[in-house]
């Protein structure tokens, strides 16, 4: 019957946050009708084929009532996970059977899952998958058409069903004409606005002062004090992200199918509050064949907020350390190994002890309690938060005022003309500024000099914290409008944003 | 075998007031005899095995009636019968104060404790006090280090579990420079454990081994209301510090000094209460009150603890503004900080 027995259609799958190109080669030979696939499916891959035959038929395609063996073949050989494969099957199965002509194979490459009846949908890590292949063209479903234009290298083309696909191969009809991007301008903007709180001026000073400088942040603060209310605020303060964070950002959530925005890329820094009961794959990634991202790479570019940190898993909570110091989270496996990226400003919430007061004179814990409490965070981790802020309730004149908090885009505003600052000067942001460079960059006058000397004389401040403190005070001068030198206002007010932990 | 062995077995097996009922009617051995074997704990050898642990915990033994047991114990209807001791019991022959309060103290308040626990050593006056965390053990430590510079007054320590548990664990350093310098004493034997139970009942001991009590700082309800009210029955007078009222810490301290008892801001007030020359030169007296922004900012205090956002607030002052202020009041010495809050030290009529 068919002169061509064997045919060779590209697709990807997804490994972390890439995608790996895979050969799926069909082959159709004579023999008792049979169906395998071979090359390290998993269970997804293999149900393909009752996905792919019911789409076929569906569609009043024909099947192959024959012996048909499918390979996946990889440059590297790993695990091919998903249903990704399922559009470059049928297309395979198609060509042997000489319903599309072969050279569709050799100028097209297809990331798109079957649905029984023949509909193309939407398959985890679109933007990634799209940018590995090595076509001149990608055809994806609709669902997916924008996220793949966001980092394709080639054309990419989308079908709503199987039939309109083949149709469109074969030349009978034109491809649709691609789906108007949305435009960025249009961004829906439903974060939760600072204006909405009152009060707590040193919360929101430490807010910004993180926000400006990249700064991770620790809020201790009794039940109903507002902390996370702060903490989910703090993404509505940041910039929105430059062109090659966005793509980077918008790639992470596709890998995860994560919801994107309508316009497909991601450009308000994302928030991610996992709960405290994540695992660890949750939160640093892998767990599957395909290593998922986790929340650590989800926040990328983005905030990573932890609410209740002392009831974190400590194993999770150690975990955070590689990613906080490398910007990278590197996962290794028996089979695989990969780097995601996980540069995030982290905030955490915790209550200062047992019954969550804290202040002297309303709290009801012993010393020994207390630190009991707060031995659940590793010094390792404390040392990483650059501001250790405590949040009061809010007075009750305070919340019954009319008068709103300032609200985000005015705080927005001075952060972006710090960041800029700081970037201008250094190069990067005041919390990533190397030891090294602290004298150059963040010179220091005799007074903040004599308090810093004072502080570290007294055993207050660590070699490590010294240098913290810097940095803050960096940030600080630039939001007051003072790029060159750090005075001891500066340096005072950072001291006073870096409480210690434990109560003396 | 000696007295003191017998007393210790009777101590061993016998609650407090079975132990006074055998003891005031006879002695150590009598008193034994008659409970060996009535038991399943009360076995020939336990007064030679209370020997040998009397001699690992280095402690000594007195009993109700027999040779050295205190005299202002000697006529307590609830006395303790047998008391061990670790230390010199002469502490007990000057004057004494009982410096009590809450293990969930305010930096301010130990601090109050350890001020007072000094200057009432420097007096002469021996710090009677439990050795708990918080107040106690702030107590005791002013005493101790004021004794070990010379001071004349002696700490001493009334423990409610045996004299070779230190607890708390953190204290057991204090326990031995109490020791040291003045005694530790416990109605228990040693190695018995820090039951919750053991702490009432020492409490009643505590009160009885002061000639004036003082409540630094208390809850409503706590260890430290019961010994106010052990020393109340026992006609010893009690006094307080006096706290903000939005301290609860010092809820307890503000409702006795409601109800009547005296106030204590300074040892002197101790000193005039026991009837001692109080005549000293007031250090802080004449320091000039904190100005301008400083003034502000403890003025927002009113006495009691407040966070940084609790500043700026109350002064609408901005970060830096605020924390400058902060810094140069707890340079000197008008509050001090507490983790991320900042208490007043010194009351600023003072």
């Amino acid at each position: 019957m068919a002169a061509v027995a064997f045919v060779s259609v590209r697709s990807a799958t997804l490994l972390g946050i890439h995608g790996e190109p895979v050969d799926v080669e069909v082959h159709v030979g004579s023999g008792l009708p049979g169906f395998s696939i071979v090359g390290q499916p998993d269970e997804a891959c293999r149900e393909s084929r009752d996905r792919v035959r019911a789409a076929l038929l569906s569609s009043g395609l024909p099947w192959p009532n024959r012996r048909v063996t499918i390979n996946l073949a990889a440059p590297v050989p790993h695990r091919k996970g998903g249903s990704g494969l399922d559009a470059a099957i049928a297309v395979g199965l198609l060509v042997v059977q000489e319903v599309l002509p072969p050279g569709v194979a050799a100028s097209h490459a297809f990331i798109a899952e079957l649905g029984l009846d023949g509909a193309l949908r939407g398959v985890a890590g679109a933007v990634p998958l799209a940018a590995a292949v090595g076509a001149p063209r990608v055809v994806v479903s609709r669902t997916d058409e924008r996220q793949a234009r966001i980092a394709a290298r080639c054309e990419v083309l989308a079908a709503a069903d199987l039939g309109e696909m083949v149709r469109c191969l074969r030349g009978d009809e034109p491809w649709p004409a691609a789906a108007r991007a949305a435009e960025d301008g249009c961004e829906v903007r439903d974060e939760p606005d600072l204006s909405d709180v009152r009060g707590q001026p040193a919360a929101r000073t430490a807010l910004e002062v993180a926000a400006a400088g990249g700064h991770h942040l620790l809020l201790v603060g009794p039940p109903g004090a507002g902390k996370s209310m702060l903490a989910r605020r703090l993404a509505s303060v940041l910039p929105r992200l430059s062109g090659d964070e966005a793509v980077v950002t918008t790639v992470v959530h596709s890998a995860a199918r994560e919801p994107l925005p309508p316009g497909g890329l991601v450009v308000r820094p994302p928030l991610r509050s996992p709960h405290h009961s994540a695992s660890l794959a949750a939160m640093v990634g892998g767990g599957t064949a395909a290593m998922r991202p986790g929340e650590v790479s989800l926040a990328t570019n983005g905030v990573l907020f932890l609410d209740e940190l002392g009831e974190f898993a400590p194993s999770v909570l150690d975990a955070l350390r590689q990613p906080l110091e490398d910007g990278v989270v590197r996962l290794a496996r028996a089979r695989t190994s990969v780097v995601m990226p996980a540069r995030f400003l982290l905030v955490a919430a915790t209550n200062p002890c047992p019954c969550g007061e804290g202040s002297p004179g309303a709290c009801r814990c012993d010393d020994r309690a207390r630190q009991r409490y707060l031995r659940r965070f590793s010094g390792p981790l404390l040392d990483r938060f650059d501001l250790r802020v405590a949040v009061s309730r809010p007075g009750a004149a305070d919340l019954l005022s009319r008068q709103d908090g300032e609200p985000s885009s005015v705080v927005a505003a001075r952060v972006a003309a710090a960041r800029a600052t700081a970037v201008d000067r250094a190069g990067v942001l005041n919390g990533a500024l190397a030891p090294a460079v602290l004298d150059h960059v963040a010179p220091l006058d005799a007074a903040a000099t004599g308090v810093l000397r004072r502080e570290l004389e007294a055993g207050g401040l660590s070699a490590r914290g010294y240098h913290r403190v810097r940095r803050v005070a960096r940030t600080i001068a630039d939001l007051d409008g003072e790029p060159d030198t750090v005075g001891e206002r500066h340096v005072v007010a950072a001291l006073a944003l870096r409480a210690p932990v434990h109560r003396g | 075998m000696d007295d003191a062995a017998f007393a210790a077995a009777v101590a061993e097996v016998a609650g407090p007031r079975q132990r006074l009922a055998l003891l005031t009617r006879s002695s150590p051995r009598e008193a034994w005899e008659s409970l060996d074997g009535s038991g399943p704990r009360c076995d020939a050898s336990l007064p030679e095995r209370m020997s040998e642990r009397l001699a690992a915990a280095r402690c000594g033994v007195v009993w109700t009636g027999g040779p050295g047991y205190p005299h202002l114990l000697a006529d307590d209807p609830h006395r303790p019968a047998v008391l061990f001791v670790r230390g010199s019991l002469d502490a007990l022959a000057s004057r004494r104060a009982g410096l009590i309060g809450t293990r969930a103290a305010t930096a301010a308040g130990r601090a109050t404790a350890s001020l007072l626990g000094g200057d009432l050593a420097r007096a002469g006056v021996t710090v009677v006090s439990g050795l708990a965390r918080g107040i106690d053990g702030a107590a005791h430590r002013g005493a101790v280090s004021a004794a070990r510079d010379g001071a004349v007054g002696r700490p001493f320590a009334v423990v409610a579990c045996g004299l070779d548990v230190a607890y708390p664990r953190e204290h057991a350093a204090l326990y031995d420079e109490v020791a040291a310098l003045g005694a530790v004493v416990s109605e228990w034997a040693p190695g018995t454990p820090p039951d919750a139970f053991r702490f009432p009942l020492r409490n009643r001991i505590l009160a009885a081994a002061c000639e004036v009590l003082v409540v630094v700082e208390s809850r409503e309800a706590g260890g430290s209301m019961i010994t106010v009210e052990e020393a109340a029955t026992r006609g010893i007078p009690v006094m307080a510090v006096p706290g903000s009222p939005r301290n609860a810490s010092s809820a307890g301290a503000n409702l006795l000094l409601q109800q009547g008892c005296a106030p204590v801001v300074g040892a002197d007030d101790v000193l005039v209460a026991l009837g001692l020359d109080h005549r000293r030169a007031r250090s802080a007296a004449h320091r000039p009150r904190p100005e301008g922004d400083d003034g502000e900012v403890f003025a927002a205090f009113d006495g009691g603890a407040l966070g940084l956002d609790g500043v700026m607030l109350a002064t609408g002052f901005d970060l830096p503004r605020a924390a400058l202020a902060l810094g140069r009041l707890e340079a000197r010495g008008w509050i001090v900080r507490s983790g991320a809050w900042w208490e007043v030290l010194v009351a600023a009529g003072s």
